[in-house]
């Protein structure tokens, strides 16, 4: 950790500092430097293989770095710290998977409710009522009481984002949301998450779907092999990419 | 010899059911419950330790208990009961009694079992679980109390109710040092009437069947239960589906 990130009361919610990562000797993240500002929504997007999902892992320390610093909310997340208070920052950081890793033991007002009461000590009630709202919110209210073998993958994903929102974060991470999905259900997902960056949410997602970039990003972070090559509000990424990689990565999304 | 069978039932079902107490120490089936009752109830918290162990990140937990285990697995249960037998009293210079030594490597030996599946349980769940868990706040037991081990444990109890089965049955290696229990009893029984091992033999054989099958029952009637209330698409696992893992784990 050489460069300090800490810092207190920052502007930004986010901020990648001289980060680099290795898996072995091959180096997956190289010197990423970059900012998310309070409120505002970030792509990230780039090719297959190009560190994105290490990278935005790295947010929340689910993955590890080997140099560099990441403060959250001014506080340096991968600064040597006890178990317990890295869990208190990653209760405070929303993380949607790819693979949606709903809890399928649990039923789905449960799975919303439960870390709220084991990790905050929400009282159960208080903890249901409000888990109860939060589906209500993602239009999954009358499935409260399903598994989550029960639901198609848009509605388990829906959930997802809902048990998120549970610990009140402050900042939501999407790796992928909608990937897994068949074609009709990711509009579902797409418009729970429009709906939350227009409420002022402080995003950063990894996706594919350049409609929702375009839309709703404030800027757009084009990564490939490691690096950030481009970060540019969406009308100027699309119209002209600077980078020649970009430009190329932007022309086989258009093929 | 059906009239044998009744005979021996009526004359010998006290001493079969609770040995020589209360002038001597309880034996009898009831002996045989409790010994198998506890050490289902320790090797089953001891085998999520076990497990847990061998898959922590601290080679100081990990290599004893890998060890531990490879052994344990390796010798027949015959080895580790005389062995017990003979070193704790030297090690803890204390005359134990025979009941508890038999309890101890029990526990020992179906723990070393049953870990193996836990930990096949837990590996077998994938990264997904836990990493959903992290990032929600849990700190590492919290994910494995809440989340992991909920999931592992229901896969598990197939296997699980199979080695309670052989747990059960193994109290009767206990007759070689001597634990009274009904294995005891009969044997006893035997020898005051000494011309009839057959049909005592087949009466100890009949309890252990029932005892093993309720067992068997219960377990399958609670986990059917579990999967009724989760019934869906991808969660209705009925014992056939989830048999493979117990096949899968028994190689291990
Ligand atoms: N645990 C690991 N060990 C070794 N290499 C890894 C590991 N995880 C990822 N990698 C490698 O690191 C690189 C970046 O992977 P990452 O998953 O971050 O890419 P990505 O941009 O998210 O790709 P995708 O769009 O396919 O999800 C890849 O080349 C991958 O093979
Ligand atoms: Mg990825």
């Amino acid at each position: 950790m050489s460069t300090s990130v800490s810092e207190p009361q920052a502007a930004q919610a986010i901020r990648i500092a001289d980060v680099c990562k290795n898996y072995g000797d091959y180096q997956v993240l190289k010197n990423i430097n970059a900012e998310v500002a309070r409120g505002e929504v970030v792509v990230i997007c780039g090719p297959s293989g190009s560190g994105k999902s290490t990278l935005i892992r790295t947010v929340n320390r689910l993955e590890e770095i080997n140099s560099g610093g990441i403060s959250f909310e001014g506080q340096d997340i991968h600064a040597p710290m006890r178990a317990s208070e890295l869990n208190k920052l990653r209760s405070r950081i929303g993380f949607v998977f790819q693979s949606f890793n709903l809890f399928p033991h649990l039923s789905v007002v449960e799975n919303v409710s439960m870390s709220p009461i084991r990790v905050k000590g929400v009282p159960p009630a208080a903890a249901h009522d409000k888990a109860l709202k939060l589906l209500d919110r993602v239009g999954l209210a009358d499935k409260a009481n399903s598994y989550p073998g029960q639901l198609s993958g848009g509605q388990q994903q829906r959930v997802a984002i809902a048990r998120a929102l549970a610990m009140e974060p402050p900042v939501m991470l999407f790796d992928e949301p909608t990937s897994a999905l068949d074609p009709e259900m990711v509009g579902e997902v797409l418009s729970v998450m429009k709906s939350l960056a227009a409420e002022g949410m402080t995003m950063l997602c990894v996706t594919h779907e350049m409609g929702f970039a375009r839309d709703v990003a404030d800027r757009i972070w084009f990564i490939d092999a490691g690096e950030i090559l481009e970060t540019a509000p969406p009308e100027d990424f699309f119209k002209n990419p600077r980078h020649p990689r970009a430009q190329r990565f932007l022309a086989d999304l258009r093929h | 010899m059906i009239q044998d069978f009744i005979t021996i039932i009526q004359d010998y079902w006290l001493l079969l059911l609770i040995g020589q107490y209360p002038n001597g120490p309880l034996g009898g089936l009831a002996n045989t419950l409790i010994l198998s009752a506890l050490a289902i109830a320790f090797a089953f918290p001891v085998s999520i330790l076990m497990a847990l162990a061998r898959l922590s990140k601290w080679w100081f937990l990990r290599w004893p208990m890998t060890a531990l285990v490879y052994v344990t697995r390796g010798v027949p249960l015959l080895m580790l009961i005389l062995w017990c037998y003979f070193v704790i009293p030297l090690w803890t210079g204390a005359d134990v009694p025979s009941f508890l030594i038999m309890l101890v490597t029990l526990v020992i030996y179906q723990g070393a079992f049953l870990s193996e599946v836990v930990r096949a349980g837990i590996v077998s769940l994938g990264q997904g679980q836990m990493d959903a868990a992290r990032a929600l706040g849990h700190g590492y037991m919290g994910a494995m109390r809440f989340v992991i081990l909920p999931q592992a444990l229901y896969n598990m109890i197939p296997s699980m109710i199979s080695t309670f089965v052989s747990t059960i049955k193994d109290t009767t290696l206990g007759y070689v040092i001597n634990v009274p229990d009904l294995t005891f009893a009969a044997s006893q029984v035997n020898n005051q009437l000494l011309t009839q091992p057959f049909q005592v033999f087949l009466i100890l054989a009949v309890v252990y069947y029932i005892l093993c099958w309720s067992l068997t029952y219960v377990a399958n009637s609670v986990e059917r239960r579990i999967a009724r209330r989760r019934a869906g698409p991808r969660n209705a696992r009925l014992p056939a589906e989830a048999a493979p893992l117990k096949t899968i784990t028994e190689q291990l």
